[in-house]
């Protein structure tokens, strides 16, 4: 009878209802995390496309700045733009450009030496 | 008991439905259903660039858009909305309302008759003219005034301004430099399926080079028509065309351009084509043939204009070809330049026909033949030579066959077989007659002899790379075959150097810092029953700096009308500005110094705070 009188049957009983619990919020964890991976998958997938549409804009636009900057720097173009601006820009002339010839191996050598001591200095030491 | 066999009925038929659903129908309603959701959506690659050598953008491609309509989402507004689209789009609005009704169109699978909901309103579309369609479009009322609208006005007001006019990518083929270049570029057309197709030039020959690979996109789509990236099955990326460089120089064609535009004003030909060469490598730095045509807009060019002269006409090359059999002869060691030849005061009877010069000369050395361009003095060499001998030359110098230059519709020109020659044929063909060649073979033929004898194939593209620059294939200087030894080349560079001196036919070819060696050619003008009187083809072929060649330039006329006709007196002044531009833009070192030219102390240069006279 004392043993009876320890299991005191109406009493609630947390461990199976900790278990309960725990295994309704494990279920109702995965659904909700279920649904929160793909509500992250569909909005990373939003984003993913979003970026695409916008590199895509940007590739577009870098085309079309291409395209402006070849048909500026096209010699028509620029030819066009000299005299719109009337500076008076021209190639240069065979008279205005300056050649300068390369110095033979054998001068830079001799260049590249000592000067030899004067006449005199020898016979100062004397 | 009746409601229970009710019941009973209704279960089996909704038994009998699930059944139908899942098991009888199931393939036809799963395809259905992934029809409605899944979508493949092809990819295209960008096509090709093709830049000069020095990098520069001559052909690009841009991404365009095909503005498109679904009438069905327009209700009664297609008025309104043509009167928003027609100054946008730059169409007539009755036109675009025409476009913008409701049509029945039957089905092409089953025939069926459907809505049609894709009508094309505008091809090449731009990005920008685009973006400022979308502006007009979601600013634009309707007509629908009221402040709070109805549901289905608000839906209506969503369809006009955001579903109704929706776009398809595109691309557009964009020439920035426009008309330059644009017998060697070609332009493109559309093929079958709305891809582009290159319909001559580099944009032709390259076509599947330029082209690319088609990738696709296998994927899902939510019930608002937005992709479902995480259901996407397959993703290939296309893979771009390859880039095209060609041994083009712009700058260099830029310069021989404006120059046959100044000659075509003051000689007023039918044409006038021009060409420069690399002579050691056989590289093309520039080819032009005036009249041209603007590739963004081909079709608004007569087709004559879009043809390229130099490789695709073919003419009697006049006495630019004595350069062939006096080479030969040379090579043969049949003659030597001191040899002489009486050239009949300008009247030699051959084969009973009677042979004249433009002057009259009597004893002529060989190189005075050249220098002079004595008819007589060439038919003489050619006698001498033999026709085997004369046919062999013109065999290996390139003549009656096809260069096997990088360009689409090269012909071969016209050189007769030694079994059809006549009597008279040993005289004719010397002086450049009973013969045709494309401008192409004749400038090649000098740049042999500039070359020292050893003929180049010419090549006009340098290399394919795909966009980060890695080089997928490259075409190297190739030579065909050494034609005269290199000691006969030196002997003829030796005899067309007098050419540009006061003795000789091109005294205006003459350069003032560099020696020039070449060839004048006037040739009458065949037609129907024979030569047209008063008309010729004019030219002039030359090469400097003459012993140590850098550029080989050829200008050949059609038809000059004024200011002469003699190719001494049209072309020789052509090939001068472009030979002192060319260098000037290659900054070829000059052979001769600048004194000679300027007078001396006229030569300043301004060097880091001081000042140098010469």
């Amino acid at each position: 009878m004392a043993a009876n009188r320890k299991i005191q049957s109406a009493a609630v009983r947390f461990g199976p209802l900790l278990k309960a619990f725990l295994l309704c919020l494990l279920l109702g964890g995965s659904g909700i995390g279920f649904v929160w991976q793909k509500q992250q998958i569909h909005q990373l997938g939003l984003q993913i496309k979003q970026l695409e549409t916008t590199l895509a804009g940007h590739r577009a636009a870098n085309r079309q700045r291409a395209d402006t900057l070849a048909y500026q720097r096209s010699p028509r173009a620029l030819d066009a733009r000299v005299r719109e601006l009337n500076l008076g820009l021209m190639p240069p002339r065979p008279e205005n450009i300056l050649r300068l010839s390369e110095p033979s191996s054998a001068a830079v050598t001799q260049r590249a030496e000592p000067p030899s001591p004067p006449s005199g200095g020898a016979l100062a030491r004397k | 008991m009746g409601l229970a066999l009710l019941l009973a009925l209704a279960l089996g038929a909704l038994g009998w439905r699930l059944v139908d659903l899942q098991v009888i129908r199931h393939e036809e309603l799963s395809a259905l259903a992934r029809s409605n959701t899944r979508r493949v959506l092809v990819r295209e690659p960008r096509r090709g660039e093709i830049r000069d050598i020095r990098g520069n953008l001559l052909a690009t491609t841009l991404p365009v858009f095909t503005v498109c309509c679904d009438p069905t989402l327009l209700g009664d507004r297609h008025t309104e909305m043509a009167r928003v689209l027609a100054p946008l789009l730059k169409t007539n609005e009755t036109f675009l309302i025409g476009k913008l009704k409701p049509r029945v169109v039957r089905q092409a699978d089953n025939g069926e008759p459907v809505f049609d909901k894709h009508v094309v309103l505008k091809h090449k579309v731009r990005v920008e003219e685009w973006a400022r369609i979308q502006s007009a479009l979601t600013n634009q009322s309707f007509g629908f005034a009221s402040a709070k609208p109805t549901r289905a006005e608000r839906t209506q007001l969503l369809n006009l301004r955001h579903k109704a006019i929706f776009t398809e990518d595109d691309q557009l083929r964009v020439y920035p430099s426009q008309a330059l270049a644009a017998h060697v570029l070609g332009y493109v057309g559309a093929g079958d399926d709305g891809e582009m197709i290159g319909v001559e030039g580099i944009e032709r020959l390259f076509n599947s080079k330029l082209n690319g690979v088609r990738g696709w996109l296998a994927t899902e789509k939510d019930r608002r028509g937005r992709e479902l990236v995480s259901l996407r099955h397959q993703d290939v990326e296309p893979r771009d065309g390859l880039n095209v460089v060609l041994t083009i120089d712009a700058g260099l064609q830029h310069i021989v351009e404006s120059e046959l535009i100044e000659a075509m004003k003051k000689h007023t030909p039918v044409s006038v084509s021009a060409t420069v060469v690399r002579p050691r490598t056989g590289e093309i730095m520039a080819m032009a043939t005036l009249p041209n045509f603007d590739p963004n807009q081909p079709g608004a060019f007569p087709a004559d204009s879009r043809r390229n002269r130099v490789v695709m006409d073919q003419h009697e090359p006049g006495s630019t070809f004595k350069i062939v059999v006096v080479s030969g002869a040379l090579n043969d060691r049949t003659v030597s330049l001191a040899d002489r030849f009486d050239c009949e005061h300008g009247r030699f009877i051959y084969a009973g026909r009677a042979l004249s010069d433009h002057e009259s000369y009597g004893m002529l050395s060989v190189e005075s033949i050249i220098t002079k361009s004595s008819n007589i003095g060439a038919a003489k060499v050619g006698i001498k030579m033999g026709e085997p001998s004369l046919y062999k030359y013109i065999h290996d110098f390139g003549f009656g066959q096809r260069t096997g230059i990088q360009i689409p519709g090269e012909i071969s020109g016209t050189v007769h077989p030694l079994s059809r020659w006549n009597k008279l044929s040993i005289s004719r063909i010397p002086m450049g007659h009973e013969m045709d060649a494309t401008p192409l073979q004749m400038v090649m033929a000098m740049s042999a002899i500039a070359n020292q004898g050893r003929l180049m194939r010419p090549a006009i593209v340098s290399r394919l790379e795909d966009a980060e620059g890695r080089v997928a294939s490259e075409f190297r200087p190739e030579t065909i075959r050494q034609v005269i030894s290199a000691e006969a080349a030196r002997q003829m560079v030796t005899a067309l150097k007098t050419v540009v001196s006061p003795e000789g036919t091109a005294v205006k070819a003459k350069l003032d810092l560099y020696t020039v060696a070449g060839k004048t050619g006037t040739a009458q003008k065949a037609g129907h029953g024979g030569y047209l009187p008063g008309k010729y083809f004019s030219s002039f072929i030359g090469f400097f700096p003459a012993d140590k060649p850098e550029l080989c330039i050829s200008v050949v006329f059609d038809e000059p009308k004024v200011g002469g006709y003699y190719g001494g007196q049209t072309a020789a002044p052509v090939f001068k500005n472009i030979a002192e531009r060319a260098a000037n833009y290659l900054n070829i070192p000059p052979e001769r110094h600048v004194s000679a030219i300027v007078p001396a102390g006229k030569l300043h240069a301004k060097i880091s705070g001081g000042s140098a006279v010469r």
